[in-house]
């Protein structure tokens, strides 16, 4: 069984592109975002885990989508009914197997996946570890200003909000999406330290953004996937996966909705914003936080 | 092949959040915070929560209005019986012929969508009887 390979960043480092770029590697299979590591046990996905944010609904559709695209070969309503019926069969199952057997049915191309999800807890990605010894892990990075102006411009920061990566002031509480920015990072680091050296790679998302056929390149060789002109070509169209665009009614998601409705690449140099300037998002001329400056020269900024 | 996984040692990086726990779960541990600083926090969220329902309805309303606008606009197509004139110019039948297309293709739409949640209260609901014909007090 190939070894699958995972995409470990916070929202909004370029990972969905990412994830379908490596997906349409000949010898690669890219995956929506399954987030089946945020439980134990299948059913759990379908258990309401939040009182506070609304619906989490959306997190199954990338487990639906992808089921019924493996085993029906199509995502329609039809199939993903099917979907919902092989995960009820699967209930009990625990995700590390679930995944297993996704994984074994998708062999020989190398599962892609990347679930933002995981790297709010070191504990899910220790269950990957756990359940794939030899996977591979991407660490992507995004400087901390234009990650956190991302996060905050998709929904009013509801992302930063569902983690709570809050600020209290004297008077208020406000959204500072540094912290998950800092945190989720951290998380990363903190668990890529327990795996050997050879099974995980980090990679600046903006550079891969300006040159990604050496970064793509790069990628490829470090996998062991071939790496020659055409299935570099292959890589430069992530809107051909069955995966970039909405899915039927009753899935539509599955991925960040931007790169859903807009999943074409266009190489482009990313502008660097300074570390100590003030941000964006505060009304108070507040900058970056020391720990959020150091990690993000620490990672290359 | 690789290392035993407790052959390496986890990192220890601390974080700065000001919220521990499993964040994404209905019991964040909010233990550091003070009760002022929870209250806030609430008042954060119901803020959030209020703004998202603000956005919902006035895009609801658009959309309403919208519908009432294209009714008043087709309404010269038609005479009181419902017919349209004898006259009526070609361009707007056309036009008129598309939007009826582009609405029935909407409520097929909704059509398999209530077909699909009826299937599954179905299932649910032969569970649920099938569960009490059982039961030892039936």
């Amino acid at each position: 069984m190939a070894a699958p390979l995972f995409l470990l960043a916070p929202p909004r480092s370029y990972t969905s592109l990412m994830n379908a770029m490596l997906g349409q590697h000949p010898q690669a299979f890219g995956l929506p975002e399954l987030c089946l590591f945020n439980v134990e046990i299948l059913g759990q996905m379908w258990i309401r885990s939040s009182d506070e944010m609304g619906s989490d609904a959306k997190t199954r559709h990338g487990l639906l989508r992808a089921v019924a695209e493996i085993y029906a070969g199509e995502q329609t309503m039809h199939s993903v009914r099917m979907a919902e019926h092989w995960c009820a069969a699967r209930q009990n199952h625990s995700v590390a197997s679930v995944y297993q057997e996704l994984v074994e049915k998708i062999d020989p191309l190398v599962a892609v996946e990347k679930s933002p999800a995981y790297t709010v807890d070191v504990k899910r990605m220790r269950a990957i570890y756990r359940a794939f010894p030899d996977a591979r892990f991407l660490h992507l990075t995004r400087h901390p200003v234009g990650q956190c102006k991302s996060v905050m411009s998709l929904y009013d920061g509801t992302f930063a909000l569902f983690v709570n990566s809050i600020e209290f002031q004297a008077d208020r509480a406000v959204v500072e999406p540094q912290y998950a920015w800092h945190d989720f990072n951290i998380n990363i680091l903190n668990f890529l330290d327990s795996v050997p050296p050879d099974q995980h790679m980090r990679v600046r998302g903006e550079d891969m953004m300006s040159d990604p056929p050496e970064y793509l390149g790069r990628i490829c060789r470090w996998l062991g996937l071939r790496h020659d002109a055409d299935a570099i070509e292959q890589m430069m169209h992530p809107e051909r996966s069955p995966f970039a665009c909405f899915g039927p009614l009753d899935a539509l998601f599955g991925n960040d909705p931007n790169f859903l409705s807009g999943p074409t690449f266009r190489p482009h140099k990313v502008k660097m914003p300074p570390l100590d300037k003030p941000v964006p998002w505060r009304e108070d001329g507040a900058g970056l936080k020391p720990e959020v400056v150091a990690l993000a020269r620490e990672l290359g900024y | 092949m690789s290392e035993p996984l407790d052959a390496r040692q986890e990192g220890k990086r601390a974080k700065i959040g000001p919220i521990d726990g499993d964040p994404v779960s209905t019991h964040p541990d909010l233990d550091k915070l003070s009760p002022y600083q929870r209250g806030l926090r609430e008042a954060l969220l119901r803020e959030f929560k209020a703004r998202k329902v603000k956005k919902f309805v006035e895009k609801q309303v658009k959309y309403i209005n919208g519908n009432r606008q294209v009714a008043e606009e087709i309404k010269i197509l038609f005479d009181e019986h419902g017919q349209p004139p004898a006259n009526a110019p070609m361009e707007d039948i056309i036009a008129e012929r598309r939007h009826l297309e582009h609405q029935i293709k909407w409520f097929e739409a909704m059509l398999l969508e209530l077909q699909t949640r009826l299937l599954r209260v179905r299932e649910i609901e032969a569970l649920a009887l099938d569960v009490l014909e059982h039961s030892p007090e039936a």
